[in-house]
């Protein structure tokens, strides 16, 4: 048995006590202790953006930020984008062009669309790419996925 | 595995001198990227982001001091890095991609030593001073002596790099990058760095380093001397270009063959050239 350290995470707005081994990542807990599904191993590199949560309203890599290194951030995750049962403007979205395909990516990507609408809520394409450039989608959607956010920017005052 | 979250740096220092396996945690975007590979397994991590004495930028007159912990994203934003200096605001801006880049730090990177990574390069090329500290005291190294093989620095057991220094430069200097990589995002498969100032078309003074070619960046004063005096465009540049490339000791990997790395010095010199004297005043 490895031995747990106590700690407290931020997530989706709820303080969450916790039990896990130092060396367990961010996307361990969510997924494992959790059930946060939502967050995709892809790489475990960070290099795919599957896992990409929002640790203070910035995309981070789930599977590279140190779990109890996490506790003073507010982190959100896909589940947390919207109440249960409803969708983010976001995600109707990707929904409305058909951005998602597999699937895989989505929720990274859409949690990257969110960050930068906050943040930008006019984006130009070149910045929509520049924003969506650590994220791979396998089946190649891109192009839908940056119609998508166009029209979630378009949607906004 | 033990976690330690000091606030200063002699905690910090007294956590490493107990365990000779212990490993500094910086933003986590290449130790937590090895842990996951099982490349590494610290018995002890001992987390630098509460420490202060290792955040933001503060520029004096003697240039500008980068905290150890100041974040990529910062660095390639902080407009002041121009001139001579822009080459590493440049460098920050191509490293991985803005999640990386709002994580990773600048003395996760350098103590790190990839020869492919983008700061390395850049810091080389700006004649960079690393600050590394122990409980004993501080020590400056400089650039192109603290990157000593394939991953590996003059960082000894205990210590921490604790800043980066850019030295002050002439008003006239100017810099460049240029990365050749697979894909955006990517290490390089090689990348070149300027430092140094135009008189018109004439270089005035060089420093050129070259990363991914080598196992370290490969800084090669020779071929700085033949870029003094020599107009661009002329047959002396080529030559430049050339023996720089001769003196790269690159390998062959899934990045790029041996041929193709010494190839691209040879041709992405010029360029660089070209737009660092573009990039002068106006």
């Amino acid at each position: 048995m490895t031995t747990g350290h106590l700690f407290t995470l931020n997530i989706n707005g709820e303080t969450v006590e916790l039990s896990a081994p130092a060396g367990h990542t961010l996307l361990d807990v969510l997924r494992d202790q959790l059930f946060l599904t939502g967050s995709k191993r892809g790489c475990n590199q960070g290099v795919c953006g599957a896992c990409t949560v929002l640790r203070d309203g910035v995309p981070t890599r789930a599977c590279l930020s140190l779990a109890i290194d996490c506790s003073d951030f507010a982190i959100t995750t896909i589940e947390g984008l919207a109440e249960p049962g409803e969708t983010h403007p976001v995600q109707e979205a990707f929904a409305e062009v058909s951005a998602p395909q597999c699937g895989f990516c989505m929720s990274g990507m859409v949690l990257v669309a969110k960050a930068l609408l906050d943040t930008n809520p006019h984006p130009s394409r070149d910045e929509i790419r520049e924003a969506l450039s650590g994220n791979l989608c396998r089946c190649t959607g891109y192009i839908k996925i940056i119609e998508a956010i166009e029209l979630a920017s378009e949607g906004i005052a | 595995m033990d976690y330690f979250c000091p606030q200063t740096l002699e905690e910090a220092f007294s956590l490493l001198a107990n365990d000779p396996d212990a490993r500094c945690l910086a933003g986590g975007a290449t130790l937590m990227a090895m842990m996951n590979a099982e490349l590494l397994s610290p018995t002890t991590l001992v987390s630098l982001r509460s420490i202060d004495a290792l955040k933001g930028i503060v520029a004096s007159s003697e240039g500008f001091r980068i905290g150890a912990m100041t974040r990529h994203h910062e660095v390639a934003n902080y407009a002041a890095l121009d001139g001579g200096f822009e080459v590493v605001r440049l460098a920050a801006g191509e490293i991985g991609h803005p999640a990386i880049r709002a994580v990773g730090t600048i003395g996760g990177s350098i103590a790190h030593a990839d020869p492919a990574a983008d700061y390395p390069t850049a810091l080389v090329a700006a004649d960079a001073e690393i600050e590394l500290s122990n409980s004993a005291g501080q020590r400056r190294i400089a650039a192109s002596d603290f990157f000593e093989d394939f991953f590996t620095t003059a960082l000894q057991a205990g210590e921490i790099v604790t800043a980066v220094h850019l030295k002050s430069q002439p008003l006239m200097n100017v810099s460049a990058y240029t990365k050749i990589a697979r894909c955006d995002g990517d290490f390089a498969t090689a990348s070149l760095a300027f430092c140094g100032s135009f008189d018109n078309r004439t270089c005035a003074s060089a420093r050129v380093a070259v990363g991914g070619c080598a196992a370290t960046p490969i800084h090669v004063p020779a071929v700085d001397a033949m870029l003094v005096g020599s107009e661009l465009g002329s047959e002396t540049i080529n030559d430049a270009a050339a023996a720089l490339a001769d003196a790269c000791d690159p390998i062959d990997d899934v990045r790029g063959t041996a041929d193709y790395r010494r190839l691209l010095v040879k041709r992405l010199l010029p360029p660089l050239l070209e737009r660092a004297c573009a990039s002068r005043a106006g």
